[in-house]
């Protein structure tokens, strides 16, 4: 009885060391969870397979069977500048609020993040993978890239022209004339009229989707 | 990273087979453990018998403790195991009709079936009022939908509740079991008597 006894206060004993051990240790940021789970979404990042033309994006915004969900992590005056139609702005720091909503979300849902470049929507990705591995993607060159494709000359000081996407650092490149937000005509540009591209589709959906047609 | 996806890992025979195996193993548990007869699970509500207390409470807090030890470490991502959500009010009153259940029929649905396996009479007849409750329920459940989901609060846990880091909430739950174990064995002693 007394072995047994001696038995049942060292288990206790352990669990109460552990769970100590625990609270002193504490749990994972969303860095630590980055870094335990780099070796498996890590080259999916270096490979660039979660980058997508601006192309396949604004293809996305206008299918009606995907539920797009835009994260725009930009700064808030840059976001009044200018920003997607229906995007939606997250602060960095914030992302982790976004956790219940995320995990979800229903199987033809994608994520796009986006900022001015890629600096920011990267580190947004690996937070939002951290979160709630969702099927996220990043805009190619942000929204530099896609204001070298989509802006209007006559929304812009001085005349629109291409900015170069080399040395990113973060700020918008394009500088608006009026702080409209998504009133620019490039926040969702007309699918018909707007410049085709050529790009490889990279946008995966995790079930298969039936579009219906026809009077169906 | 844990969780795994066990059907891309062995198959799906061979997860089928796993789900088995711990099925299987569970159940052994739960009978070995004496929790196949009625009386004695019905004991721990009077303090006349505590073991079911302290098996559940033991296995609950070691794997709580695994589970975010094993978080901490980054041998299993938390994010992706279910937790059921939180339906406030449905869960409240849920857990009355249980908890009534349980000290009526001396049985939870788990150990009702440990029961009826060894071919208990009383475990046979409360997992067939199981299953019809279940029946009612489910042909019923319309009637009442707007109750059902209630209090919804998604995944709600301890921690969002309390409002303080998850690993001080295991150490306060472990600590809660412990006293919990002590204090009921001296509401026991005191009301039956010491142990023989």
């Amino acid at each position: 009885m007394n072995g047994f006894l001696d038995m049942r206060v060292a288990g206790a004993l352990i669990l109460l060391l552990a769970s100590v051990a625990l609270a002193l240790y504490g749990q994972p940021s969303l860095e630590q969870k980055w870094a335990f789970m780099a070796e498996r979404f890590g080259p999916r990042l270096a490979e660039r397979q979660v980058h997508i033309d601006p192309g396949e994006l604004l293809a996305l915004m206008n299918d009606h069977y995907i539920d797009l969900l835009i994260y725009d992590v930009r700064a808030e005056t840059d976001w009044n500048w200018f920003h997607l139609v229906d995007s939606e702005r997250v602060d960095l720091d914030k992302l982790a609020a976004q956790r219940d909503r995320l995990l979800a979300l229903a199987e033809n849902a994608v994520v796009v993040v986006v900022s001015n470049d890629e600096i920011a929507a990267t580190e947004a990705w690996k937070r939002i993978m951290a979160l709630a591995k969702p099927n996220a993607y990043i805009l190619e060159g942000g929204l530099n890239h896609w204001l070298n494709i989509y802006g209007v000359a006559g929304e812009e000081s001085g005349a629109h022209g291409e900015t170069s996407l080399a040395t990113p650092d973060g700020t918008l490149r394009h500088p608006f004339k009026l702080a409209l937000g998504e009133r620019h005509a490039a926040a969702r540009p007309d699918e018909r009229h707007a410049p085709q591209r050529d790009y490889t589709p990279k946008v995966k959906l995790l079930k298969k989707i039936a579009r219906a047609g026809g009077c169906g | 990273m844990a969780p795994f996806d066990l059907q891309a890992l062995i198959g799906n025979s061979g997860s089928y087979f796993l789900y088995l195996a711990i099925g299987f193993g569970f159940g052994f548990i739960l009978e070995s453990s004496g929790f196949g007869d009625a009386r004695r699970l019905a004991a721990q509500f009077y303090f006349r018998e505590l073991r079911v207390i302290k098996v559940m409470f033991t296995a609950i807090v070691v794997a709580m403790t695994l589970i975010f030890w094993s978080t901490a470490l980054g041998l299993l991502d938390y994010d992706e195991i279910w937790v059921n959500p939180t339906y406030l009010w449905p869960g409240i009153v849920g857990g009355l009709i249980m908890g009534l259940g349980f000290i009526m029929g001396g049985y939870c649905p788990g150990t009702s079936l440990v029961s009826m396996v060894t071919l208990k009479l009383d475990g046979m007849f409360f997992a067939l009022g199981m299953v019809t409750g279940i029946l009612a329920f489910g042909e019923t459940v319309g009637y009442f939908n707007a109750f059902w989901h209630s209090g919804a609060m998604g995944r709600f846990t301890l921690p969002e509740f309390l409002h303080l880091e998850t690993g001080w909430v295991v150490f306060l739950v472990v600590c809660m079991a412990l006293v919990m174990f002590v204090g009921f064995e001296w509401i026991r002693g005191a009301i039956y008597g010491k142990a023989k």
